[in-house]
């Protein structure tokens, strides 16, 4: 993994929960989605990314999320982001609608409970 | 002794030519082998082979053969004390066996080999014994004192080649070492100007004085510097296995402290004699600042940006591999922008019947007026470092270059020069009163205008884009050059990097021209975006 960022992981029964660590730009983006491709088995019904400790993200970060969720949506899986209010990536995703596209909450835990 | 006949004396001083130039070309192999030839064509003999101590002193090693070969090719080792050979290297003296059947032999192989009648001396230089010569005759032969007293002559000359061609091989292998050890390229730290000096000591083979610099992470860079106890190959290899695990601690991303003390740990592991000084330093270029800790090393100098110089205070921790459990504390100091920290080994200040102090008293004063950094090392080592020097001497200067009024810069299109844009793009931002949310907001606008140069550099000859930053009374203009064409945007994916440039841009203007493109990006700070 890049020197930028780094993934944590936590799996659970059938979710799988990420923390993106660091910056995710042009030269990281690809692998980030490959590390995260690798979480979802078949029985993952929810993929969580948290962004909390993600501190850049350019639309090479954007557009790996974006994909990852329509991915997921074909297989019958779902995507769920944790970003901070007003964190620079609330506003990122706010620019381009990543977060009226994919469900974005504000806490790991209403993520995992599926509220906003 | 008996008295050489002519003829002995012929071979003998044919054996003398070889041995001299020997010390010139031939490798240790190769010489070994040309004195076995020769050895065993004047005592008319069908083996000979030399074993030579290893370094702890106790195994003999086949290093060449005659005869024998199969001794070299299994890598025989034979224990000092024990068998024909390891008994010649225990009594330091000329050993004779008549009848192979008959005696203790421990290498089957000269038996194998149908060898009946052994003859050995060792190889002895200055009192210390090398190894062992031997010769043998594959038909029963009584090796007179004649025969002995003249492989020991023959012995004796070829132990003092041995002895040089040994050293200058080692000192090949460790200066090969070190300098691919020493890092070359340096370059790529933005905003941070590195200087090294290395100095061997006068007439040791190759000290032990060693340095590092690599980055660790976004705006941090780790510098090091340590002297290993110890010359030559040994203190090489000690040099190789710490600067590979103080790197590979530092990438994990432990603090400065933690990874000093997990190197001190794996010291441990390479025996009771590997020690070394380390001052082990973490510049963070963003924030301005050193984290430092310091193992049983001198203090680095600080030079302020107006010149006043001055010691760090170092918690002062132990010499690294003295104890596995010794703890280590770092300390943070403020690095401003134009400052310059200088590490040194001993070498640098220390004068045989002087105090150190002295010493560091004079590197503090040479150092007080100081310029550009290459020539503030020239100066340092010129007047610190004694032509006649007892000691290695290496040196590391760093200085935190000043945040320009006007960023310009050229980058390889490459993603990875990326986040170094970025580090670059951020400080200068600082300097210039960017809140933390605009230096945030400009920095991605930037990265895609930045991304979008480094994809389309599709062209022959579009390797590199250029970057220029100026800020007029509150507004940020940043001009993003490229020498290739922009594809048209596809699919959604490209539109989202001009999307994200509107959106956080006062005014975004993309030029496509004959000769590449060009992208303006303005941005009033202090106002909200509309």
């Amino acid at each position: 993994m890049s020197l930028l960022a780094r993934v944590v992981e936590t799996r659970d029964e059938n979710v799988s929960i990420a923390a993106v660590e660091g910056e995710i730009d042009a030269s990281n983006a690809s692998e980030i989605a490959e590390r995260l491709r690798t979480l979802l088995t078949n029985r993952s019904s929810l993929l969580v990314v948290d962004l909390t400790a993600t501190t850049y993200i350019d639309s090479a970060g954007i557009n790996l999320l974006f994909e990852l969720a329509s991915e997921l949506e074909h297989r019958q899986q779902q995507l769920r982001l944790v970003v901070a209010p007003g964190s620079p990536i609330a506003r990122m995703a706010a620019i381009v609608g990543l977060d009226a596209a994919v469900p974005t909450h504000s806490t790991r835990a209403s993520a995992l409970a599926g509220q906003s | 002794m008996r008295v050489l006949k002519s003829s002995d004396r012929d071979q003998l001083e044919s054996l003398q030519r070889i041995t001299d130039a020997a010390l010139a070309s031939l490798s240790v192999e190769q010489l070994l082998l040309e004195l076995l030839l020769r050895i065993s064509d004047i005592l008319s003999t069908d083996t000979a082979a030399i074993l030579l101590l290893d370094e702890t002193g106790r195994l003999l090693h086949a290093r060449a053969a005659k005869g024998i070969e199969e001794e070299v090719e299994q890598g025989v080792k034979i224990p000092v004390g024990r068998g024909f050979a390891g008994r010649i290297a225990a009594e330091r003296r000329a050993v004779t066996i008549e009848d192979v059947d008959h005696a203790d032999i421990l290498n089957p192989i000269l038996r194998e080999k149908g060898i009946r009648s052994l003859l050995g001396v060792p190889l002895i230089v200055e009192q210390r014994v090398l190894g062992v010569l031997h010769v043998g005759s594959l038909s029963p032969r009584t090796f007179t004192g004649e025969d002995a007293a003249l492989l020991q002559l023959a012995a004796d000359r070829a132990a003092i080649a041995i002895e040089h061609a040994t050293l200058s091989e080692q000192r090949q292998l460790a200066e090969a070492l070190q300098r691919r050890l020493l890092p070359t390229d340096l370059s790529g730290m933005t905003g941070l100007e590195l200087a090294t000096r290395y100095l061997p000591a006068s007439h040791e083979s190759l000290g032990g004085d060693w340095y590092d610099a690599f980055a660790i992470d976004g705006g941090r860079v780790a510098v090091a510097i340590g002297d290993v106890v110890g010359h030559g190959v040994l203190a090489a290899a000690v040099m190789a296995q710490l600067r590979t695990a103080l790197r590979a601690y530092a990438i994990e991303g432990h603090p400065p402290a933690r990874v000093v003390e997990l190197v001190n740990g794996m010291m441990a592991g390479l025996g009771p004699r590997a020690m070394t000084t380390l001052a082990y330093a973490v510049i963070d270029a963003d924030e301005c600042s050193v984290e430092l800790v310091a193992a049983g090393h001198p203090p680095p100098l600080l030079i302020s940006p107006d010149g006043e110089a001055r010691y760090v205070e170092t918690r002062g921790g132990i010499p690294l591999g003295v104890s596995e459990i010794a703890r280590y504390e770092s300390e943070t100091f403020a690095f401003e922008p134009g400052s310059t920290m200088v590490l040194y080994t001993d070498g640098l200040v220390e004068t045989r019947g002087a105090p150190i102090d002295d010493g560091l008293e004079r590197l503090r004063a040479l150092a007080t007026r100081n310029g550009d950094l290459e020539t503030l090392c020239m100066k340092l080592v010129a007047q610190m470092a004694p032509r006649e020097r007892a000691d290695d001497v290496a040196m590391l200067a760093a200085r935190l270059l000043p945040v320009p009024e006007r960023l310009a810069g050229r980058w390889p299109a490459d993603r990875r020069a990326l986040a170094s844009v970025r580090r670059a793009l951020r400080r200068w931002l600082a300097t210039r009163g960017a809140s933390d949310d605009e230096i945030y907001d400009i920095v991605v606008a930037c990265q895609e205008a930045c991304a979008n140069a480094v994809e389309h550099a599709y062209r022959p000859g579009a390797h590199a884009f250029d970057l220029c930053a100026t800020c007029d009374d509150g507004r940020v203009r940043l001009t993003v050059r490229d020498s290739g064409r922009w594809r048209p945007p596809r699919g959604t994916h490209r539109g989202r990097g001009v999307m994200m440039m509107r959106g956080l841009m006062d005014s975004v203007d993309i030029d496509h021209g004959e000769d590449g493109t060009t992208v303006v990006l303005e941005r009033v700070l202090g106002a909200s975006v509309a």
